[in-house]
Order: structure tokens, then sequence, then C-alpha cells
């Protein structure tokens, strides 16, 4: 078999390994299910995170856990695991109206890791953590 | 000399494998797959070949120069010389041993093979998740010295594709432990499993290929145990499937670290182990393993102080 052929057999049967795993319905649906398992998910972000609190999107979906020196670790959902990152300078949080909610976007300043929104309360008080010189702002 | 490629008939019997460790996922760990995760790793495979292909020439090429430096010479028929066919495979996979240490001790290396780790799961399909620039980072070096040695590039590419081979089963969370004799002289899942886990007590251990031995000897070798979840992965989770951008992500941060530190710190961005940086803003494994130990001291500390308050019997005298 040429080379090209065998790429393309290959590429055939790769795509049809993951349709097969899509199909057979592997994976998982997780979710963050509360406070507490928030702050654990930030203590494998971060090893020995001092979570002072946390707080978990509606949904599920995402979490912000912040310590007591005003550090604060993004968590998402990815996949059927999680990943997270520690929020730093390049960081940017806004407030946005979304389907009548007010919900908290996260930019970490990562393309490829992607805009978190979070449906939470008071996210207010999460944007002066993450960005001080903008609080209050409403993209 | 026998004139096929082991890896060629292995491919059929990885793909059979991958779809019985698929049905057993279905039945017992569905969350061991996620579909979008092993498209991501097949495709790593498939691209991986690819390099293979484009570069190999290259790297046999200059093998069969430096061969005629060689130091021992088993002769013009030396594929008929049998014991050598045993030792190379367990010279090869020392060098392997240290090519793997190197890999995850030397950003430059580990920007290569951090492609093989990037997958927060483990699975058979994790296994061919491997590097599209290996010959970019010259890991091809790490196999020089056997051919110094006087062992025919054939034979080296030969046994480090059964090499390679091995160590495909052993990515798997569908088998638990081995009998005791095979876990102590061979690298097995459970002894893979602490390799791919991001947890402090296993990072960077477990480097074996074949033979778990090496890591014995050297003072690397891990334990699984069973209080320790493992979660896979590398320290910073990549949080995306893009393809690019997780077979390239190590090299650009390599070029940005490289291009935004002062003159005098930018070499040991290449050298240093991954997590290093010149002003102490991220964390190599070593520190992060320190750190982990140093809050399970203090955690053991402060269980100390207050048993004596709780408990009449041992405030008389001090734990032991």
């Amino acid at each position: 078999m040429g080379a090209a052929a065998q790429f393309v057999a290959s590429l055939a049967a790769i795509l049809v390994l993951a349709w097969i795993a899509h199909r057979m319905g592997l994976g998982r649906d997780v979710r963050i299910r509360d406070a507490d398992h928030a702050k654990g998910l930030a203590d494998e972000v971060i090893c020995g995170f001092a979570a002072d609190d946390a707080a978990v999107d509606d949904a599920g979906r995402a979490a912000l856990v912040r310590d007591r020196n005003g550090r604060t670790v993004l968590i998402k959902v990815h996949g059927a695991q999680f990943s997270g990152r520690l929020l730093g300078a390049g960081s940017t949080a806004s407030v946005r109206e979304d389907h009548g909610r007010t919900v908290l976007e996260i930019d970490t300043g990562e393309r490829l890791f992607g805009r978190v929104t979070l449906d939470i309360d008071r996210p207010d008080n999460w944007v002066q953590c993450i960005n001080p010189a903008k609080a209050g702002h409403h993209a | 000399m026998p004139d096929f490629s082991p890896i060629d008939f292995a491919v059929p019997f990885f793909v059979v494998l991958v779809l019985i460790e698929m049905i057993w996922a279905r039945r017992r760990r569905p969350e061991s797959y996620e579909p979008r995760d092993t498209l991501t790793s097949l495709a790593f495979g498939l691209g991986s070949s690819v390099a293979g292909l484009v570069t190999g020439g290259a790297v046999l090429a200059l093998s069969l120069w430096l061969y005629q430096f060689r130091i021992f010479d088993f002769g013009d028929e030396w594929w008929s010389v049998w014991w050598a066919w045993p030792l190379c495979f367990v010279l090869d996979d020392l060098g392997y041993y240290v090519f793997h240490r190197c890999a995850h001790r030397v950003r430059w290396f580990w920007a290569s093979h951090v492609n093989h780790h990037s997958s927060q799961h483990y699975n058979l399909s994790t296994a061919l998740r491997q590097s599209w620039t290996g010959f970019f980072a010259l890991s091809f070096i790490f196999r020089i010295p056997l051919t110094l040695v006087g062992f025919h590039p054939a034979m080296i590419l030969f046994v480090g594709a059964f090499n390679l081979i091995y160590q495909f089963w052993i990515h798997t969370e569908a088998i638990g432990r081995m009998p005791r004799w095979f876990e102590a002289v061979m690298n097995t899942p459970s002894h893979h499993r602490v390799h791919h886990a991001t947890n402090p007590l296993y990072l960077d251990r477990n480097y074996a290929g074949t033979f778990i031995v090496w890591d014995r000897l050297f003072g690397t070798f891990q334990a699984e145990t069973e209080s320790e979840r493992i979660r896979y992965g590398i320290v910073r989770q990549l949080g995306t499937f893009n393809l690019l951008w997780s077979v390239f992500h190590e090299w650009v941060g390599i070029a940005q670290d490289v291009w935004r530190a002062p003159w005098r710190h930018k070499l040991p961005y290449l050298w240093r182990p991954p997590g290093w940086t010149h002003d102490g803003s991220r964390e190599t494994s070593d520190m992060i393993r320190e750190r982990w130990l140093e809050h399970g001291r203090a955690a053991s500390d402060d269980m100390e102080k207050t048993v004596p308050n709780d408990n009449p019997i041992a405030g008389q005298e001090k734990p032991a």
C-alpha cells in the first residue's frame, strides 16, 4: 500500500474509532457538585491551595475559588474531566446579561482555554477580586 | 535480517485492543474514555507516524554513518549473532530510561514528550498519543551510543520497535496488578499509571520502558498506592482538545519564555526542568512535591499539638 493510501486508511480508522467511542456513550457528564468539590479541584490545580471561598456556577460547569491571599482559581468542565487556571494579570472578568440572568464572564487571557461563563450569586464581588481596576464594569 | 517493521504488523492488534478496552469501559468505567480526547490521541499517533516517515531516513542515514566508528564489530553477518539481540534489547531499554528521564527533566526534550502526557485520560488510545517533534528535539541522540558500541542501526530500530510495542498494553486502567514477580521486573499498567499521574507523590517517577528494574536501581521508583486517587495529565492541564495547540504548546511556551527573559536567563529555559523560571513565578515538579510534603508535615504537626488536648491519655507523653 502506498504511503498516501495508508494515511487515508489510518485517518478513516481513527475517525471510526472515535465515532464508536461516541456511539458507545463513553465519557461522562461531569459537574462541579458544590463549594467543597470546587475547593478540592482548586487544590488539584495548585497543590496546597488553601481555599477560603468558592462560588459554583448554577449548572455546575465552572467555579471560582479564592484563598486568603486573594488568589483566585477558575475551574471549568473539560470533556469528562476538569481543568483550571490560577487567574493572573492577563485575566479579566466582566458581568453581562444573558437570557435575563446576570452572568460572570472570565477571560483567562489564553485563547484556547476559552472564555468561561458562570451563573453565580453576587458576580460583581468576583469581578472586584479578579480585576480590581475594572470593578463594576458591565460589558 | 528480517525486512519488516514490527509496528506495522502490530497496528491492527492495537486497534482491536482499543475496541476491546472500549467495550470494557462501557460496562465498567465509561469515564475512562472521552471521544474527543480519543480522537486527539489517535490523531497524535497518525501525525507521529507521518513525522517518522519524513525524518526516519535522516536518522537511519546518520546512524549508518556513525556505525563505521563502532568500538566492537559483530561481523558482516551481525544478525546471526543470537545473543546480540537480547543484549541490544536490554541496553536499548536502558537507553530508553535515560532518554525518558531527560524528557521529563530537561524542558527542551519535555516540549516534545509532553504530547504523550497531555491527555487527562489513561487508556490504550493514550499509548498512541506520540510526539510529532521528536526529531526536532533531537531525541534520536539517545540511541547513538548503542550504534557506537557496535550494534547495527537496523538491529537497534528493530528492538526499539518491540520496546514501543511492549509499552502499548501498559496504558490501561483495565488491569490492576500483575503477579508479584512480574511487577518486580517488568513495567506494568500499575507502574505506568504512576508515571502518567500528576499527584505530587507520583510526579517524575517510573521512567521505565520495558524493565522497571532501572527505576528501582536509580531511585526513581514509586509504587501505586491504594490511598491515592490518580489524576492523569500534566500539572497545567491544557483545557482544550485543539490538536495543533496540544502538539506545539510547550514549544510556544519555550519561545515566549526565552523571548521575555533577560539575556543571562534565556538559555536555562531550554535545559532547566519544566516549570523552572528565573523569577520563581512557576514551579518545577520537585518544588510541587516539596510543598506537598511540607503540607503533610504541617498537618501531622497540627495533629500532634491537638492530640494532648483532646486525649488525656495521649497527653501524658509525647506521641511516638
